[in-house]
């Protein structure tokens, strides 16, 4: 099944998107960013299912705290900068 | 034991500061360094703690809220990331060596506001002097950690925001009994330890961040690892190497203790206790004590001397007698320099919410034995 990866700049940011996230009822999972396709090192991400993923970005965008990037993860565990 | 010396270190802890201490060494590692089950605890538990001291502090933004060993710590980063050599800095008559030093190894020109013991009024006119006459910035501690002198940050913070001066506070003796607010006060930097009014284990500490700030410290930071410079971003930035996760966890009840408890609540049952500590060593023919008038301007900290016996004898004679208080300079020779309490210094007797009435009244009885034994 696809999901998205939302690409936080820091672990901290992450987790203030999560509590946002949470405050608008979207689960989202904290998990460290599968692929680094920006080649800039460790990183983490929100992990969110398709359904939730345009609310969850307008959320994040209200909230002040948008995501530095937007991985696809397809069902065969390929990652893809950007939606797809 | 009787101890009465928590401007140092709150010793007796509420116990859920001690499950959690135990719970992260048993849980968790570190946040950053992992997406595995104790790392992501470690995470979840710093952010908590992050969320609490940024509600309670009035910072707006968690990631403001930077994890350090000590108030010292704190301190050192804060002067760090403002001062630069030769930059005239303005601080109390009051400071304690963890603002002092740190300004010296800048090479700051450091300007003290000079002022008489309780006198608010006559201290917040000498920053204001000194403010008029080009300071560039202020470092000032919010209680002296000798008189439990409590200065007018409010209005001390009020000139500096009208001026654009950078303003530090040292909320050693007072992050968790008096009002401390970041946004309110419009402060550059916020420095506090963990261990003392916040009730939290020995190297744990918080700095609040309002201003640009600058690594003392560089190392690993968990993400961005392929930059050769600490992250741009806090609390990242100043937060090199691995956290004390149970030093941190431990200021997370610490926090939520305070909270609960209310820092009203819990200054107000230390002023009584000193005042109680205040009238009855008075009673004691030899023996001065540094009180303010009704007490109105001093927090849970007191000194006192007795007349012909040296401050570290009267310490390790309390000390014999199961009482432990703090004897010497303190580590704030300026605070000393201005009381007129040098070379020798007070001794000193600073209580927390877990002091009793009891532990007042054999202090003095304590005390009393000690000047008749003289």
């Amino acid at each position: 099944m696809r999901y998205y990866l939302l690409v936080c700049r820091s672990l901290t940011y992450a987790q203030r998107a999560q509590r946002a996230l949470s405050s608008a009822g979207i689960t989202a999972r904290l998990v460290r960013t599968a692929q680094d396709t920006r080649q800039e090192g460790c990183g983490y991400s929100l992990k969110i299912g398709e359904s939730a993923l345009e609310k969850a970005l307008a959320v994040l965008e209200a909230a002040g705290v948008p995501p530095r990037s937007l991985q696809t993860v397809l069902p065969d565990g390929t990652v893809t900068e950007g939606k797809r | 034991m009787i101890y009465l010396d928590n401007a140092a270190t709150t010793f007796q802890k509420p116990r859920d500061v001690y499950k959690a201490v135990k719970t992260a060494l048993e849980t968790m590692t570190s946040p950053g360094r992992g997406g595995h089950d104790t790392a992501m605890a470690a995470a979840e538990a710093a952010y908590d703690c992050r969320e609490k001291a940024a509600a309670l502090f009035g910072v707006p933004d968690p990631a403001n809220v930077v994890f350090t060993f000590n108030a010292t710590h704190g301190l050192n980063l804060a002067i760090h990331s403002v001062v630069r050599p030769g930059m005239r800095v303005a601080v109390s008559g009051y400071e304690h060596n963890a603002v002092v030093r740190p300004l010296i190894a800048a090479g700051a020109k450091v300007d003290v506001a000079t002022s008489a013991l309780f006198e608010p009024e006559m201290i917040a006119a000498a920053f204001e002097r000194k403010l008029d006459a080009g300071a560039e910035a202020v470092v000032v501690n919010h209680v002296s950690n000798v008189f439990g002198y409590i200065l007018p940050v409010e209005r001390i913070a009020a000139m500096c925001r009208e001026r654009g001066v950078p303003f530090i506070l040292d909320a050693s003796q007072s992050a968790g009994c008096l009002p401390v607010d970041m946004q309110a006060l419009g402060a550059a930097f916020i420095a506090m330890p963990g261990h003392k009014g916040l009730y939290g284990p020995q190297g744990s500490g918080l700095l609040l961040c309002g201003a640009e700030t600058l690594p003392l410290l560089h190392g690993g930071s968990g993400t961005d690892s392929m930059a050769g410079a600490m992250p741009a971003y806090l609390p990242d930035r100043l937060e090199a190497g691995t956290h004390n996760m149970p030093g941190i966890a431990g200021l997370s009840a610490g926090l939520d203790f305070v909270r609960l408890a209310g820092p009203q609540h819990i200054l107000e049952t230390e002023k009584e206790l000193i005042a109680c500590m205040a009238d009855g060593l008075m009673m004691i023919p030899g023996v001065r004590v540094y009180a303010s008038e009704h007490g109105f301007a001093q927090a849970g900290v007191l000194s006192f001397t007795v007349r012909g016996v040296a401050p570290e004898t009267v310490a390790a004679a309390l000390n014999e007698a199961g009482i432990a208080v703090r004897a010497g300079l303190h580590c704030a020779p300026f605070a000393h320099r201005s009381a007129d309490t040098l070379p020798e210094g007070t001794v000193r007797a600073s209580v927390s919410v877990f002091t009793r009435k009891k532990d007042v009244t054999a202090l003095i009885g304590a005390v009393r034995a000690v000047v008749m034994k003289n």
